[in-house]
């Protein structure tokens, strides 16, 4: 294959279509020794496609269009920087192709393209070269940019004497600048400090809201879900979901619930010399391992069958933890008086009904656990994850009845009384 | 946006970068402090002075044909040094010019060329300006260049840049993946040099040795120099065009392999 066809073209678009990539994947070159360099040298040479390489990104497709927000997620090696680099070009990919229409600003990583020796001015012309702004575009614009940097006299001193976050500030004034159609940016508002994260924040929603087209790649779910309509979750260097900000950081947030926790041990304690064992546990009546998913203020029914050794009926106790095993609530058929039903001599069945299930989005594990009828012994336990939907930005496990001091009513209401007092004097 | 206007911003971007690349190299080497621009001046002709002094007094060599001044050493030792200075040091600093700039070329996309074109232009430049230093010393000397053929000259210089250009691509490329290709190339750059007439006449060979010469691809340029500026020696047509025809040669295979090992440089960066 023929390394240069794969080259990344910026041609004229329609205008609506930004950045376009199809079954897009990238292999770095297992190559440690010299020989092996020599050997990639000479395929490449001859045209010989067969270097040894790991894979780090595997059939991604990717569609911006003009205005879109999309924040891009994953853990640490998932993938995520090399996307960016193959979107902004400075990557070849290996598989696939992608095209990027329009003018793109990128800020890839810390300083990318400081030289640490030069001034902060110097380092702003050479940018500015870099994305190709003229001498003459660049005066028009460098005062807005050590406007927007905002780091005083260090402007003229060189980079190497800047702190991490000046750096950043710099670059990021650069972009700002330069009004780029399309904006990539890779965790760097992780670096500023609180004022200039927000100056950011409010920049780049400005941005968004005359139209402007951002690829964000942040830890912060809150960024994310703060600036981007859409996400985009990388895993292992594939795609593990795709789509609407709040269900893609959920489901990522979930996952990484889910592997803090150490495997829990399912194996049912097997049913010979138990007094009690379960026989399943089935949440909205579905038994299935995988997770259940249902959206804020749905209702949660968990179903669960026990079997009596003796034939005598049994506590059941239900409850819900976050999936980090933070517990959320607990409750027992014998706490609330119930009796579960018997269906034959030996099972028992109990079901527990969350009406408007008043949990915030997340992921959480429904457990079970037969007791003895005393509700003093417990003897087994059956989990199943379930995974709430719903796009609210609040904090913590669950939605607590509130409301707000209504000041505007309250200044009403006074206004109403001083006009009263005022009329009746 | 229309692809013409496209294409037009993506050349004028080539060149704002470039330019700004030469600015830079400049810069980097010799322009850093208030000295160091007096030292590009000084440097020439210190080191012509130390030549001079050595090839008349030490080696006792005179210049080719028999009626010129022993004064004509100089500027004869100048056409063969200038030449080489700047065709050695572009070719050399053009060889690491992508390695060394490996933390820009991961994170910026820009035409990665720009950084060999600006290493091997600034190498030219700053012994352009040592070459102009030269003539006027030579003059002040008393031997008389003939000014008349300087655009020939320059002509020469343009085509030897064409050349270390080549070799800078070329080498640049071969650079990523062999990191001892500029190790190697350090050690073989003197040996082209003594094995081109730079530090003499092809005339002081014995005979049967004087047409090895023309197998080093440096050869022509001190010869046609010094036949232009000097009158020593005659260069002909066939000699000319065979070096044009190097040169453009050199420069094509250099680019194309370039141009091939471009889209990986990074992942053996």
């Amino acid at each position: 294959m023929n390394a240069a066809r794969n080259e990344i073209a910026v041609t004229a678009g329609d205008g609506n279509l930004l950045a376009l990539a199809r079954d897009l994947g990238k292999s770095y070159p297992r190559v440690f020794r010299r020989r092996d360099r020599l050997r990639a040298l000479g395929k490449l040479l001859v045209g010989i496609d067969g270097i040894d390489s790991v894979p780090v990104l595997r059939g991604v497709n990717l569609d911006v269009v003009r205005g879109e927000s999309l924040g891009l997620i994953g853990e640490n090696g998932a993938g995520k920087s090399t996307l960016l680099k193959l979107l902004t070009g400075v990557l070849t990919p290996t598989t696939g192709s992608v095209e990027v229409h329009g003018r793109v600003g990128a800020l890839l990583e810390l300083g990318a393209g400081f030289h640490p020796e030069y001034t902060g001015r110097d380092n702003v012309a050479m940018s500015a070269a870099l994305y190709g702004l003229g001498a003459d575009e660049l005066r028009e614009k460098l005062p807005q940019i050590i406007e927007f940097a905002d780091i005083g006299r260090y402007i003229d001193e060189p980079v190497k004497h800047y702190s991490s976050g000046m750096v950043v500030r710099l670059g990021f004034a650069i972009v700002a600048a330069l009004k780029p159609d399309l904006l990539i940016t890779d965790e760097v508002l992780a670096v500023g400090d609180e004022s200039f994260q927000k100056k950011c924040v409010r920049w780049m929603e400005d941005y968004l809201a005359h139209g402007g087209t951002l690829i964000l790649v942040s830890h912060s779910m809150y960024h994310i879900q703060k600036l981007c309509r859409h996400a985009l979750w990388l895993r292992q260097g594939e795609v593990a979901a795709a789509g609407d900000v709040f269900e893609v950081t959920q489901a990522y947030l979930a996952y990484h619930e889910r592997k803090s926790v150490a495997a829990p041990d399912r194996s049912i304690i097997a049913g010979q010399g138990v007094e009690f064992h379960l026989l399943g546990l089935a949440a909205n009546d579905m038994e299935q391992e995988t997770p259940v998913f249902l959206n804020q203020g749905d209702t949660l029914r968990l179903t669960a069958r026990v079997r009596s050794r003796d034939g005598r009926p049994p506590t059941v106790a239900f409850g819900i933890a976050r999936a980090d095993g933070t517990a959320v609530y607990g409750v027992s058929s014998e706490m609330d008086g119930i009796a579960p039903q018997r269906l034959d001599a030996h099972t028992w069945v109990a079901e527990i009904v969350f009406d408007d299930l008043s949990l915030l989005p997340g992921a959480y594990t429904v457990k079970a656990h037969p007791m003895d009828t005393e509700g003093v012994r417990l003897f087994d336990t059956i989990e199943r994850g379930i995974v709430v939907r719903g796009s609210t930005r609040e904090f913590g496990l669950v939605r607590l009845r509130h409301r707000w001091h209504d000041a505007s009513a309250q200044v009403m209401a006074q206004n109403g009384a001083d006009s009263a007092s005022s009329s009746s004097s | 946006m229309t692809s013409d206007a496209l294409q037009r911003e993506r050349v004028g971007k080539s060149t704002a970068i470039t330019v700004h690349f030469i600015r830079r190299e400049l810069r980097n080497r010799y322009l850093g402090s208030v000295s160091d621009g007096l030292w590009t001046l000084l440097q020439p002709l210190m080191q012509l002075a130390i030549y001079g002094f050595v090839w008349t007094y030490v080696f006792k060599m005179r210049p080719p044909g028999g009626d010129v001044s022993p004064a004509a050493i100089v500027p004869f030792l100048a056409l063969g040094v200038w030449p080489w200075n700047a065709f050695s040091e572009a070719v050399l600093r053009a060889a690491t010019a992508i390695q060394d700039n490996a933390g820009l070329i991961g994170k910026v996309a820009f035409p990665r060329g720009a950084l060999v074109f600006a290493a091997s232009s600034a190498s030219f430049l700053l012994h352009g300006v040592g070459f102009i230093v030269v003539v006027i010393a030579s003059e002040l000397l008393g031997v008389p260049l003939r000014l008349m053929h300087l655009p020939l000259a320059l002509l020469a210089f343009a085509l030897l840049f064409v050349l270390a250009l080549g070799f800078g691509y070329l080498f640049a490329a071969v650079q990523v993946f062999v990191r001892d290709t500029s190790q190697v190339l350090a050690q073989l750059l003197p040996l082209m040099m003594f094995t081109a007439p730079v530090l003499y006449s092809r005339d002081y060979l014995p005979e049967r040795f004087q047409a090895w010469l023309g197998w080093n691809p440096f050869t022509f340029y001190p010869e046609y120099l010094r036949a232009e500026l000097l009158g020593v020696g005659f260069v002909g047509i066939g000699a000319q065009l065979g070096a044009l025809a190097l040169a453009l040669a050199v420069l094509a295979l250099g680019y194309a392999v370039f141009r091939r090992l471009n889209p990986r440089f990074e992942d053996f960066l």
